[in-house]
């Protein structure tokens, strides 16, 4: 860096210019400025380490299978992939100020070090050269990235990002761009000179004067998001098993975990949840970003270990029961905050204490104890639809356990889809039967946070499993398929089950194809986010008729409004969850919509019919299938498998 | 005001019931039990109480050890302590019988107020809560559909038949039989059993109770609705055939 020729110092000033030297006075102002600044970070960031450290351990986390944590890590952190695909232009935004903070971490460290006459980056060898350069070319995209996001919060104002407009991330939008200024500026003035000298203490300054913004604003992202999606509980809506007699799920500061004071201050209120969430979308008090921030408020507040309650002042009771369960909200999620086991964990704290009183909730819960099915039907019932369909029992010998559901047992349209599927199997010839006894899986009150009647019933049912030797089920109810499949394993091992339009799709080439009409299919939220079967039913569909996708579809879908046991809730304030769904559904101009999941199908039974004056006919898949199955031309329909017959 | 609930433990609702080999009583293999349901109410009557006045809830029981299910749900549900007296032999007694052992149990108990179910869903008697009452000496009320405690006394709601209610206000200690339906049941949580698990069950066997009276009521045999068809073919001209069936609708089956 010696003084130069004109001419050399053209080419000197396309190289990053950082002051040559720097003065014992500079060098403790420097150090004032870091341990200011530490200091003031530390301050704050140590109360929220305390509220997350002290908290409850979680029970039942283990970090095994590790594989998976370390390719959410990747794919969800590293390459931003969550980020980009639910919100592409933001999201991409979005990563290339992620990644320019990556790449500037080594210029920034070399920038303090270089204050102190430490540097390891020389503008003047090839390896400085480089990196500068590179780093140059993410200070760029971040700049314009930056603006850009700036423009959409306080211009553009998208209402999920909330009401009130968070000056905040001004402050730290123009730091942010600052930085990338006086970096960039670096590379057009000559190292020597007053201006390198500024522009090195005026992104210095930047650095310092942003870091203790992070711990108390929504920035905290930055440094807790990665590890909590690397510390996830490992499945989608997984529910924490209760930990000894005085565990009643979340209710006062002491229930608060580890994980859910980590994901509480993780939450960036980017508001994904709140913009996908069906109730937040029908004039509903829920939105889950305001639940996490409750939380996170409450834990400011009062701390993990308070004994008021989490529902009332920071929470609504009201909200928390107005949650389907669908899952959007935790699926959309981009710093890994896992809703559901806060909704159904306040859920539990309600119910689990006697402090949540509805009379519909009431209703529910005495019917499955005293008839163990949700309707609240006599179990004979169950049995004179069973004869008159002449199902077959169940006893050991088939291959598969028909699971009825309540629906599939004691609703008149879910008795229908049994029916239905029933031919299907029969038409492929595979064995099975139903069970002489069933309870319901226990899916409302496990959603609904009552752990009582949901052991009840899941070791009633393993026990019924295990006298009857059902190693493999198969059932038209996606509730079911994950209550069986997830929820019973607290309770025991639970046989294999299926879903089905999984059964259906393995046997896909074996049903007959038709060209059949448009057919729009709806993806239910248990079967879709939860199982991520999005193409199976779509296969089967496609035998009979040409399948189409609503706006909302796969991961994207939208609730048909009954998860989360609102089935058998009272009538919903604010618009219906149903009728926004069952509009959209019938605006695709299919002839037919496609269920897959008898709750769906009783919402939308209602609801098409209330918004729609020639509402498009709703079916489910198995219904579909049968009847291609039953138009076959009769030469077609000889060929089928030769032991069809054997199970009627 | 402490309170006793007099609960039964009977078959489940919609259970499908077969008559055992001696034609006394029904199978009771593969059957599933739950509180009787008017008992239900009158455990919510006396929960309520309490939590209006304060006191103690007292469940009591009798019958064999499957009957500790129905005692722990009352527990979990709010009861402060449960006396459960076990015996084999309720279907072989009648309701003096029963009553006396009731009465027997609760002798030093010394409650404000008794409460029972208006009648049980299995035998549907309706006599066990009077004849304990007039066992204890105290006034009793019956079918009763709501509770106003005073001091020292009680105002009480009874249905008539037609639509008819009869308000009485009577003196503590008092027993009431309590209607089915007249508030909305509390459901059992987590919580509420967990600390059942630590509330005081006082078993009492049946052969430390004085012995019961012989039983002056004897069930003859116990048997399942029979359905009957019967055609009556009525002849005569038009006019006189419709006068008869006129009749015997009028007067014979009692529909018109």
């Amino acid at each position: 860096m010696n003084p130069a020729t004109p001419a050399h110092v053209l080419v000197m000033t396309l190289h990053y210019a950082e002051p040559p030297s720097f003065s014992m006075v500079e060098m403790v102002l420097l150090a004032i400025c870091i341990a200011l600044s530490a200091v003031a970070f530390f301050r704050r960031f140590s109360r929220v380490l305390r509220n997350i450290f002290t908290a409850r351990k979680d029970p039942g986390f283990h970090l095994a299978p590790i594989g998976k944590r370390v390719w959410d890590f990747f794919w969800e952190l590293l390459c931003q992939a969550k980020v980009i695909r639910e919100r592409p232009l933001p999201g991409l935004a979005h990563a290339f100020v992620f990644w320019g903070f990556l790449a500037f971490a080594l210029v920034s460290l070399n920038h303090f070090a270089a204050g102190f006459r430490l540097g390891v980056l020389d503008a003047d060898n090839w390896v400085g050269v480089f990196y500068f350069w590179f780093a140059a070319v993410f200070a760029l995209l971040v700049a314009v990235s930056i603006a850009g996001l700036f423009v959409r919060r306080f211009f553009v104002r998208p209402i999920w990002l909330g009401r009130k407009v968070s000056y905040e991330s001004g402050v730290i939008a123009f730091l942010i761009f600052a930085l990338m200024v006086t970096y960039l500026a670096a590379f057009f003035v000559p190292s020597t000179s007053t201006m390198a000298r500024g522009l090195w203490w005026a992104h210095a300054l930047c650095i310092l004067a942003f870091l203790p913004l992070i711990p108390h604003t929504k920035h905290l992202h930055l440094v807790l998001s990665p590890i909590t999606i690397f510390l996830s509980r490992g499945e989608f809506s997984h529910i924490p098993p209760l930990n000894g007699d005085e565990d009643f799920g979340l209710v006062t500061g002491k229930d608060v975990t580890q994980l859910v004071a980590l994901q509480a201050y993780s939450c960036v209120e980017c508001g994904r949840c709140t913009e996908h969430c069906p109730a937040a979308n029908t004039g509903k008090i829920l939105n889950p970003k305001e639940i996490i921030l409750g939380v996170r408020n409450y834990l400011n507040d009062l701390g993990p270990h308070s004994e008021e309650p989490l529902l009332g002042k920071y929470n609504s009771q009201e909200a928390a029961f107005q949650c389907t369960t669908c899952g959007a909200c935790e699926f959309q999620c981009p710093v890994g905050i896992e809703h559901l086991p806060v909704i159904i964990g306040l859920r539990r704290g309600a119910v689990n204490t006697g402090a949540w009183e509805d009379d519909h909730g009431t209703k529910l819960f005495l019917a499955l104890e005293r008839n163990g099915n949700a309707l609240g039907m006599s179990a004979t019932e169950r049995d004179k639809f069973i004869k008159k369909q002449e199902l077959p029992i169940f006893d050991g010998s088939q291959e598969y356990c028909l699971w009825l559901g309540c629906m599939g047992a004691y609703d008149p349209q879910g008795r229908e889809i049994i029916a239905s599927f029933a031919k299907v199997m029969d038409y492929l010839g595979t064995s099975y039967g139903v069970l002489k006894k069933e309870k319901c899986t226990g899916d409302p009150v496990r959603r609904l946070g009552n752990d009582l009647v949901f052991q009840q019933l899941a070791e009633q049912n393993l026990e019924i499993m295990k006298q009857q030797k059902v190693t493999k089920i198969v059932t038209i109810c996606p509730h079911c398929v994950r209550t069986i499949a997830k929820d019973w394993k607290d309770y025991g091992a639970s046989p294999e089950v299926e879903h089905h339009s999984e059964f259906m799709a393995r046997y896909q080439d074996k049903l007959p194809k038709t060209d059949g009409p448009e057919i729009v299919y709806h993806d239910p939220c248990y079967l879709g986010r939860y199982r991520g079967s999005y193409d199976q039913p779509r296969e089967v569909l496609a035998r009979s008729g040409k399948v189409i996708d609503p706006p909302r579809a796969r991961e994207r879908s939208f609730c048909c409004g009954a998860g989360g046991g609102l089935a058998f809730l009272g009538e919903e304030t604010g618009e219906r969850v149903s009728h926004v769904r069952a509009k959209e559904l019938a605006a695709t101009g299919a002839s037919v919509v496609a269920a897959a999941c008898p709750f769906c199908n009783t919402m939308f039974r209602d609801a098409l019919a209330a918004t729609s004056d020639a509402p498009p006919q709703l079916l489910d898949i198995a219904q579909i299938t049968a009847q291609t199955i039953a138009a076959q031309p009769v030469a077609t329909a000889s060929a089928t498998p030769s032991n069809g017959a054997q199970n009627a | 005001m402490k309170i006793i609930v007099a609960i039964k433990q009977v078959p489940v609702r919609d259970s499908s019931l077969h008559i055992d080999s001696s034609g006394h009583w029904i199978d009771e293999d593969d059957l599933s039990y739950e509180i009787n349901e008017p008992d239900a109410y009158a455990l919510e009557e006396a929960l309520q109480l309490k939590e209006k006045h304060g006191g103690e809830v007292v469940a009591l029981l009798a019958g064999p050890e499957r009957g500790s299910q129905t005692i722990r749900e009352a527990l979990a549900k709010g009861a402060d302590r449960a006396i459960h007296i076990e015996c084999d032999d309720l279907a072989s007694l009648d309701t003096l019988g029963i009553a006396s052992r009731l009465a027997a149990a609760i002798k030093d108990e010394k409650p404000d107020l008794i409460l029972t179910g208006l009648q049980s869903d299995d035998l549907g008697l309706g006599q066990t809560g009077v004849v304990l009452a007039e066992l204890l000496g105290i006034p009793h009320a019956t079918i009763i559909m709501q509770v106003e405690a005073g001091e020292g006394s009680i105002k009480v709601k009874r249905e008539l038949e037609d639509g008819w209610f009869q308000h009485v206000e009577m003196p503590l200690p008092a027993l009431l039989t309590i209607q089915s339906g007249i508030s909305k049941l509390r459901y059992a949580t987590l919580m509420g059993i967990k600390k059942a698990k630590t509330k005081e069950v006082r078993r009492i066997s049946a052969g430390d109770l004085p012995p019961a009276a012989a039983a002056t009521v004897t069930l003859e045999r116990v048997y399942l609705p029979e359905k009957k068809k019967e055609t009556q073919l009525i002849e005569g001209s038009p006019k006189e055939a419709a006068a008869k069936l006129v009749e015997k609708l009028k007067f014979e089956v009692r529909v018109i």
